[in-house]
């Protein structure tokens, strides 16, 4: 055990020159130096300049777009929205993904049928699995409370979607389902990263199972769990459709994340300006920097896991 | 490899493991039985919804089972030019996004895995700061860059695209499968006279077929169901994805919801096709023990 | 070096790779500025006839004026992003449908009736909507097709709840969803969506039958004491006599009220023609009648109708396209026959004579010469009408502040002047 992990700890990388980092680097950086960056900088472009409703642009804002966007009276709720969506959706998908890709890594019948079946919520695109969930949750003709009557558990429709206390768990339990199969796979193949013989050794040794876990699994597996844990904070907080659409029927602003806000300022407020939400758009990129800042700094990750 | 839950230590566990070792061969097929239902009913949902009459689908109350069962939204999406025609693109967009982003993050993985190098931590910050912008707010500049470049409307648009946005994830998750992979096995290949890219493509990439393998189901699915690039820089209706297409089945003033989900599942079946072809190499890469 | 050449081989491949699938993609349209093509942005009204229609409508206009047209068809929910995104990369299409203008005129980016539309078409088109669609004395927005809202009831219902006919004042409407809603069986008496889909069409509906509109006299008057009294009716209906199906503020019209009037579970609901034609054709069961709206101050009934625009940009070189187009469009046999497979309402003089065939059309074919729109000639009203939709499900909830939600309607229309 302790010479297997003594190979995996930190390597000494070989060094390089910068023309032959351009050569194994170039095309990637091109393409996303071309792609994203640059409407990236076109959005802070955006974010200083003053909109008519059209899109047409009418002179410069300084920062009048993000004075009115750091002041508007929606601004903490949707902050706190935001946060609540992201942390419970990110921290409940890496506990159950965690659970869920030791299942899948373990040999029985029929495993493969199931990991074909854990694969579809994640191949299924998004904006039409929200639309399945929103007929679903439906007051009058969703199948949750048709099977909820049936089975004589509720007396009368739960307004999933429609009552504030219930719409926020409702989003948050879809946004879970749909993260897990992409969290799951990635901890699978983390977990099959992992040699055979540290477990081996570790049996020999006496070690019991939740021993093994605690002291070997869950350390080498930290690598893809860090990967795991910021790719789902970026993408939650990015997550536009769910939201869209499961509190498309809600009026104002009480149940939107700061993705959702930012498009409403945009096209479907009274603001209706395409600079504003590009101030929201930046203020939503700063918010997701600082929050994996805070994540990494937490869990360590430079001097643990550098390699 | 045998799972490491049943590795108790001998003496003391042996009767209990051997215990667990026959009733494991019932329970865990019936606990998979468990987590396909999870993930599957809302899907199986659906597909009833695809197999009534579209009035029903939003009927009060709700029924599980269709109460008149028709395969007609299966036929008619099938049989329609339009749907084929989405389909055709977001096939041919997606594999080739993705064979683009292997391409490109391979060597990228590889190298920053293995190199220290001046701008790496640079290189691999501006990767992942990338992936912050949300696309709803990048369409714009999207937009006016690939007009000035004569693209709208075109499948090379919607590649490069995806691709660009994709190349994080499989960069950082190759990256980290590289770095696991023990210097003694490179050193080895390179003193039987590999090259640095004989010895990443024969010695190094198939030690990472875990990493690989989730690295192209998601840059795959990430293209496949890409939504907002494709709406606004495809202007013809023969050129637009499944994604963008299929809205056409429920509109503010004509909702033919049978047909949206039928066409909705369908588009499921490649995706789930190809994790099937190379579901296997999920288990592999570094557990065969390369060490030795 | 041979190091190197490998390293090389790696990017000179990829760059191959790239290279090839850019020429493997479609031929990318040159949109030459000039009058070789026009791009015309089209809303999908439905899948099975706008992409039909506009096609054959695209050949067609390629034969007679040698322009080719390219097509971009766009969801109504995504609209208005696309094409906020073409004007703020300063390439709008040539022709835009939409369904507001006046901003787009404000901006200056539109060409006029006199630049672009022949004399005899505008003198076809119906004054009512020549009205709507002029801004600052010029005409900018050209109707591409209309609709008018009527009240459907499910005559069924009313045969069991012993009510004999469509009621004509506000008590008589409220006393009608009383006995619907008491029938039980999971039926409501009035279904209301005032949830951000639509809601602004259902709020002036009710304004325009109670003697209340959004501006009066150039003057806005959103917070007019009939209007608030109107709206205190709506939200009563839900909150006091609750006739109404659940949570009115937090329903749409597509996927929340008229679907329970399609399955017979409302008895009353605002319908226009593609209800009339979903109930027709899938929703057969249900026996549907429609009559005027019920007035809440005894006046004749008012029609609320709705029109979208087809309005077309400024861009050089490309007027007699334009104009070309409008030709075609208006040209009898084009417009009438889409408006028909649509299921809307003619736009012009002699699209009522060739509609008038039609009697289920009658009931709204009556009303359109006098057909009350919502100030859409007013570039404030595309921000209001934003507001209504986003907020008027809020004042109509249980502890919400009608009053306070017409003021502030009010004050933001008034900022905007």
């Amino acid at each position: 055990m302790s010479r297997a992990l003594a190979t995996r700890r930190r390597r000494p990388r070989g060094t390089a020159g910068i023309a032959e980092a351009l050569l194994w680097l170039g095309p990637a950086l091109i393409l996303i130096l071309g792609i994203v960056v640059d409407p990236a900088v076109a959005l802070v472009g955006t974010s200083f300049g003053t909109y008519s409703i059209t899109g047409l642009r009418k002179g410069d804002a300084g920062f009048q777009n993000y004075i009115a966007f750091l002041t508007s009276p929606d601004l903490g709720k949707v902050v706190w929205n935001t946060t609540v969506w992201v942390g419970v959706v990110v921290a409940m998908t890496i506990l159950l993904s965690l659970g869920l890709a030791q299942f899948l890594s373990k040999e029985f019948f029929g495993r493969r049928f199931v990991r074909w079946a854990v694969i579809v919520p994640w191949a299924a695109a998004l904006v039409i699995s929200s639309q399945l969930f929103r007929l679903m949750y439906d007051y009058y003709h969703g199948i949750i409370n048709g099977l909820l009557l049936w089975l004589g558990v509720i007396h009368k429709p739960i307004d999933w979607l429609g009552n504030p206390a219930l719409i926020m768990p409702s989003m948050i339990t879809v946004g879970i389902f749909v993260s897990m199969p992409f969290t799951a796979y990635l901890f699978v193949a983390g977990l099959n990263a992992i040699p055979g013989d540290l477990y081996e050794a570790a049996r020999i040794d006496g070690a019991r199972p939740s021993q093994i876990y605690r002291r070997i699994t869950l350390p080498l597996l930290r690598p893809a769990i860090l990967i795991g844990v910021v790719l789902n904070m970026i993408y939650v907080f990015n997550s536009f459709p769910i939201i869209w659409i499961l509190n498309g029927s809600n009026p104002g602003f009480g149940n939107d994340t700061l993705i959702t806000y930012m498009y409403k300022i945009a096209f479907k407020s009274a603001q209706h300006d395409v600079g504003m939400s590009a101030a929201a758009g930046i203020f939503n990129v700063i918010l997701i920097l600082i929050a994996v800042a805070i994540y990494l700094r937490f869990t360590n990750w430079r001097r643990r896991d550098e390699s | 490899m045998t799972s490491p839950v049943v590795a108790m230590p001998r003496r003391r566990y042996a009767r209990r493991a051997r215990g667990w070792k026959n009733a494991r061969r019932f329970v865990l097929p019936i606990a998979g039985l468990g987590v396909m239902a999870f993930f599957l009913w809302p899907y199986i949902v659906m597909l009833f919804d695809a197999l009534r009459p579209s009035g029903e689908v939003l009927a009060t109350p709700p029924t599980f089972f269709p109460k008149t069962w028709t395969g007609s939204a299966f036929v008619q999406v099938i049989t329609d030019p339009a749907f084929q025609n989405w389909l055709k693109t977001s096939l041919i967009v997606a594999v080739c996004a993705t064979v683009i982003v292997m391409v490109v993050a391979i060597p990228a993985a590889y190298f920053t895995a293995r190199f220290s190098f001046r701008g790496r931590m640079i290189f691999l910050g501006l990767v992942v700061v990338t992936q912050m912008f949300a696309p709803t707010s990048l369409v714009v500049g999207i937009y006016r860059e690939f007009y000035d470049l004569g693209l709208v409307n075109s499948y090379t648009a919607l590649i490069l695209t995806d691709a660009a946005f994709n190349i994080a994830f499989a960069l950082w998750i190759l990256q980290g499968f590289f770095a696991a992979i023990p210097k003694d096995v490179e050193e080895a290949a390179e003193l039987d006279g590999c090259g640095r890219l004989g010895t990443l493509f024969r010695i190094m990439l198939p030690l990472t077929l875990p990493g690989l393998v989730t690295a192209v189901t998601f840059t795959f699915i990430a293209a496949w169901n890409e939504y907002v690039v494709a709406l606004t820089l495809i202007q013809d209706d023969a050129l637009k994805p499944l994604t963008v297409g299929i809205n056409s089945y429920v509109t503010a003033y004509q909702q033919n919801w049978s047909q949206l989900f039928a066409a909705s599942l369908i588009a499921i079946v490649p995706v789930v096709i190809l994790f099937a072809l190379i579901e296997k190499h999920l288990v592999g890469g570094m557990t065969a023990g390369a060490i030795k | 070096m041979k190091k190197s050449l490998r390293l090389g081989a790696v990017v000179a491949a990829a760059a191959l790779a790239s290279m090839a699938l850019a020429s493997c993609g479609s031929p990318s349209n040159s949109s030459a500025a000039g009058v070789s093509s026009i791009k015309v942005v089209i809303a999908e009204y439905s899948k099975d006839h706008t992409a039909k229609f506009w096609k054959a409508f695209a050949t067609k206009y390629e034969k007679t004026s040698g322009v080719k047209l390219d097509l971009q068809i766009i969801n109504w929910n995504d609209l208005d992003q696309q094409s906020s995104t073409m004007v703020q990369t300063g390439n709008p299409p040539d022709i835009l449908n939409e369904n507001a203008y006046a901003s787009y005129a404000a901006d200056g980016l539109l060409y006029s009736a006199d630049e672009v539309l022949p004399a005899a078409t505008k003198a076809d088109i119906i004054p009512a909507f020549v009205k709507s669609g002029t801004y600052q004395g010029k005409f900018y927005g050209m109707p591409d097709l209309s609709s008018a809202r009527a009240l459907f009831y499910n005559k069924d219902l009313f045969a069991a709840a012993g009510i004999a006919k469509a009621p004509t004042t506000w008590d008589e409407f409220t006393a009608d969803a009383k006995k619907v809603n008491a029938l039980g069986g999971g039926v409501v008496g009035y279904a209301q969506p005032l949830g951000p889909e639509e809601a602004q069409a259902e709020l002036a509906i009710w304004l325009f039958n109670n003697g209340g509109d959004f501006k009066k006299n150039g003057k806005w008057t959103l917070n007019s004491p009939e209007n608030v009294k109107t709206l205190e009716f709506m939200k009563g209906l839900s909150v006091t006599d609750k006739v109404t199906q659940n949570n009115p503020g937090s329903t749409n019209r597509t996927d929340g009220a008229f679907p329970l009037f399609e399955q017979g579970k409302a008895g009353m609901i605002v319908g226009f023609g593609p209800l009339q034609s979903a109930l027709d054709t899938q929703f057969t069961s249900v026996n549907y009648g429609i009559a005027p709206m019920p007035t809440g101050d005894n006046a004749a009934p008012q029609t609320y109708g709705v029109t979208d625009y087809l309005m077309s940009f400024k861009k050089k070189g490309n007027q007699d396209a334009v104009k070309a187009f409008y030709k075609l469009y208006y040209s009898p046999d084009e417009v009438n026959s889409w408006i028909k497979a649509e299921g809307f309402l003619p736009v012009t003089t002699s699209g009522l004579a060739s509609f008038a065939s039609d009697p289920k059309l009658k009931v709204y074919l009556d009303t359109l010469p006098n057909i009350h729109l919502t100030p859409t000639d007013d570039p404030e009203w595309d921000k209001i009408g934003q507001t209504i939709k986003q907020n008027i499900g809020l004042a109509v909830a249980p502890g919400g502040d009608v009053k306070k939600f017409l003021d502030d309607l009010q004050a933001q229309a008034e900022a905007g002047k």
